[in-house]
């Protein structure tokens, strides 16, 4: 959505304040951890004074985003933008380095780790391409994609990281190992590593609204977050399994099948479908009247995430029970992943084919009230191409061809502007946006623009 | 005007289905976690590690003195102050590599039984590999009640090198 639109006024609504809070509360969490781990001791140090320098990086790079895309002037725009990616790329380097040198591969050392994260990289890649396309009315921005899937990567790997440690020093020992334990280190992976990816959701929720527009996006910012925790815990578990197995000629294999189970068989049946149980209840929350329910919901989404974590760690070990042929292990430890991830990606799948339709049927409604007032921002025959993916893809290749890269570009933007307006318009219809109506009128002048 | 097909309910009713299905799935994880860990089973009863030591596997017997680091390529076992624990007390200790599977184990059986035989808890290389594997090894010492342990008494780590 237009950013200078939907924001012309200079005061901020209380959600900014709730990020802001929210933000400085992670920080206080990251720095207490350090001053912990000084007077605990196992909690590795050197990971504190390199991690926290990384995080703050990344904060000052999501701070400067979130400026570009509110900032009426694209010359600052740009300027905010450059910076945000350069410091991403800086707190990305010094996490990975903290990652790779001090926390998991220092065995394996920073070749592996790298030729691991390059292994990783197009199975990324492919999970968000798919994860985006599932928005099919109003796809979301690739920056903001991105923006989640590397806050997925970085600082909730970071805070997670933190959690289980200080778990693991106040109950680990208290546990013996077999199921007790077993539930024990469930319970702290399911709790704080949600909690680190969910409050990632829940930051954009508070901060890009305007880009936040109902349980589709819900679902797709919280698989994007997943995917890019994913990403780093799999590299950590490829190097690890590398270092370990590495001095009996089986390193590569070892990382090869934490490779297969975590970039392909668990790339949606794991972190992206528990955290886009977040993103759903967030979602769904964006569109609630009132507050009682709106804070039920997004419970009842960060508790269907910690649940669906703690049950695949704690008991994903009793499917394989008792199978005794490899072949049947083997077929038992592919469809493990169906028995106890599949029922909620299966739930995932219906709240995103309830929330397409919904979120289909209103923007259709907005389009044809729009043609039918005469001012052009859209034309009655747009309507079905603008409401189908495919058609609106088979318009921009005609662009295309008519008028080459610009042209294709040209109706891109005036497409994408077109059903930001049709957003607006159904978010002012239901009262659940906090923009002045001159913004409204505003997008539509952009489309008129666009033309 | 909202429009009267536009029905949330469906959405905000699976998500509450969600999140009932999600305590019920954390209560039983906590159920299990009290089965297999059931409170009031606290002696305050400490097993102690004497230490790690390098092992001789063809006479079963430790020599040297007690170390934090191996060799990958250098048996070594635990040896545990049996005495000190009564002696009618039922208590196993077991051995895992960094890779969490079970290398090594005494028990369960009597503590005045493995104090006769002067029980060492030595770590047998997986089959298939020529050594151990290098890593972090932890020892846990537990008691035994009803055929199911119960309650941790000790823990002692050691490390094993990547390089021999």
């Amino acid at each position: 959505m237009i950013g200078s639109a939907a924001y012309r006024r200079l005061w901020r609504p209380n959600r900014y304040w709730l990020a802001g809070l929210l933000g400085a509360a992670i920080l206080v969490v990251l720095v207490l951890s350090s001053v912990a781990s000084l007077a605990l001791g196992p909690v590795p140090l050197r990971a504190t004074v390199f991690g926290l320098p990384a995080v703050a990086f990344v904060a000052a790079a999501t701070a400067l985003f979130v400026r570009a895309l509110h900032h009426p002037k694209p010359a600052t725009r740009g300027r905010d933008l450059t910076r945000a990616a350069v410091l991403l790329l800086i707190g990305a380097f010094l996490w990975l380095a903290v990652l790779d040198v001090y926390t998991f591969t220092r065995a394996a050392g920073p070749r592996v780790a790298a030729l691991c994260a390059i292994a990783c990289l197009p199975t990324t890649a492919a999970g968000l391409l798919i994860i985006r396309r599932l928005d099919r009315n109003e796809k979301e921005p690739w920056l903001l994609v991105l923006v989640a899937t590397v806050w997925g990567a970085i600082v909730s790997t970071s805070l997670a990281f933190w959690g289980e440690a200080l778990w693991d020093l106040l109950f680990a020992t208290s546990f013996i190992p077999g199921p007790a334990a077993d539930a024990s280190t469930a319970y702290a992976a399911g709790i704080f590593e949600e909690l680190a990816k969910g409050t990632a959701v829940l930051l954009l929720y508070l901060i890009m609204r305007d880009e936040f527009d109902d349980v589709v996006d819900g679902i797709v910012y919280g698989a994007a977050v997943g995917i890019g925790f994913n990403f780093m815990e799999s590299i950590g578990y490829m190097t690890h399994l590398y270092a370990v197995l590495a001095p009996e000629g089986s390193g590569v294999a070892g990382a090869a099948v934490q490779w297969y189970w975590r970039q392909v068989i668990g790339l949606f049946f794991g972190h992206a479908a528990y955290t886009a149980m977040i993103g759903a209840g967030i979602g769904v929350a964006r569109q609630l009247p009132r507050l009682r329910q709106r804070v039920l919901v997004i419970a009842c989404g960060f508790l269907a995430a910690i649940a669906a974590h703690f049950a695949w760690d704690a008991w994903q070990a009793l499917a394989l029970g008792g199978a005794k042929s490899p072949g049947v292990q083997l077929l038992l430890l592919h469809t493990r992943y169906l028995f106890m991830v599949g029922p909620f990606v299966a739930v995932l799948l219906v709240l995103l084919a309830m929330g397409l339709e919904l979120e289909g049927s209103a923007l259709t409604r907005h389009l044809q009230a729009e043609a039918a007032n005469g001012e052009d921002a859209v034309r009655p025959d747009e309507v079905a191409v603008l409401m189908s993916p495919r058609q609106r893809f088979r318009a921009r290749m005609a662009a295309l061809g008519r008028g080459g890269p610009g042209a294709y570009l040209r109706l891109s933007r005036l497409q994408t502007a077109q059903l930001s307006l049709a957003m607006e318009r159904w978010h002012r219809e239901r009262r659940e946006i906090d923009e002045p109506l001159e913004a409204e009128e505003e997008l539509r002048q952009r489309v008129l623009a666009l033309r | 005007m909202v429009d009267a097909r536009e029905d949330f309910r469906p959405l905000y009713r699976t998500m509450l289905g969600l999140g009932i299905v999600a305590v019920l799935i954390l209560a039983l994880g906590f159920a299990t976690l009290l089965r297999f860990a059931p409170p009031g089973q606290r002696t305050g009863l400490r097993a102690h590690v004497v230490g790690v030591f390098p092992y001789d596997p063809e006479v079963e017997q430790v020599d040297g003195p007690a170390m934090t680091r191996f060799q990958r390529d250098q048996p070594f076992a635990a040896q545990i102050d049996w005495d000190q624990l009564p002696a009618s007390m039922t208590v196993a200790a077991r051995w895992y590599d960094s890779l969490d599977a079970e290398v090594g184990v005494v028990g369960p059986a009597r503590a005045a039984d493995l104090a006769r035989m002067g029980a060492l808890v030595p770590v047998r290389t997986p089959p298939g590999f020529h050594a151990n594997l290098p890593g972090t090894y932890t020892l846990f010492v537990v008691r035994y009640a009803n055929g199911q342990p119960v309650e941790l008494l000790g823990t002692e780590s050691v490390v094993v090198l990547a390089d021999p």
